[in-house]
């Protein structure tokens, strides 16, 4: 059996919103290679634009011409997104996400990330800004049914 | 995105098209304030050829909502794709906003 290195993509982008588009086309083909469904990639692809989008608009206060880090590791079942910001570390302690029951604009983001993903985790970074990792994990197989295949007792 | 503007009666129907996002979310948001100051009622907004909206591009929809709603107007979205729906359901909107099927029920008196 010969070893299998995941897929990996590291790419540097300007704190503009133009590029959302072009990272969740990145994150769509990341969310093949992981083997995801169509499903679980339209939530990936929300939970990073989020997150993309809260680094432009909290962090960088809607600067275009700063820097965003994405690194992208994919292997079986597994997504892995590293989201590297050069701003100023934030206390996940103060990064609060309204309930969505008290319907308003905006302030759902960090909602829909937490919710997606299977880890979220705020790291002051050797830039003093902010590392973001977000990792997915397929979804456990359900065991079928016995009633939808039953097992049959040996004669 | 692209945005189009047509007048069925009296609704303003707005039919976007691509990716609603921080980026064309303001867009979007400017087509809908023009009509929401006209106090224009039913506004019904199509998102038939739309692959994607984030929280920025719900936002919009909700800004618009509470709007129409202070003029007694209404607001209907319709053709959602399934991926779209799924991302109103993961934001807890789909019971909040008034959403059609088709076209002509989203701009019918």
């Amino acid at each position: 059996m010969t070893a299998h290195a995941p897929d990996r993509v590291d790419c540097t982008l300007p704190s503009h919103p133009k590029y959302l588009p072009l990272l969740r086309s990145l994150v769509g083909e990341g969310s093949a290679l992981a083997g995801f469904d169509k499903d679980l990639t339209t939530r990936l692809l929300l939970a990073v634009t989020e997150a993309v989008t809260n680094v432009i608009r909290h962090v960088y206060g809607g600067a275009t011409d700063r820097r965003v880090d994405l690194a992208m590791r994919a292997d079986d079942g597994e997504l892995r997104i590293d989201l590297v910001d050069y701003g100023t570390f934030i206390d996940p302690k103060h990064i609060a996400s309204r309930p969505l029951d008290d319907v308003r604009p905006g302030g759902i983001g960090v909602h829909l990330i937490k919710t997606t993903m299977d880890r979220v985790e705020y790291r002051k970074n050797e830039h003093g800004g902010t590392t973001l990792i977000m990792e997915k994990h397929a979804p456990a197989p359900t065991a079928p049914s016995e009633a939808a295949h039953p097992i049959e007792e040996p004669r | 995105m692209n945005v189009t503007q047509e007048t069925h009666g009296t609704a303003t129907l707005f039919i976007v098209d691509g990716q609603v996002d921080m980026h064309t979310s303001p867009e979007l948001r400017g087509h809908l304030r023009t009509a929401l100051g006209a106090q224009t009622s039913p506004l019904a907004v199509d998102l038939t050829s739309v692959s994607f909206i984030d929280s920025s591009g719900l936002a919009t929809l909700i800004e618009a909502l509470q709007a129409v709603g202070k003029y007694g107007g209404k607001l209907r979205l319709c053709g959602l794709s399934p991926e779209v729906r799924k991302l109103f359901d993961l934001a807890q909107l789909s019971t909040i906003f008034d959403l059609r099927d088709t076209r002509a029920e989203a701009v019918a008196d």
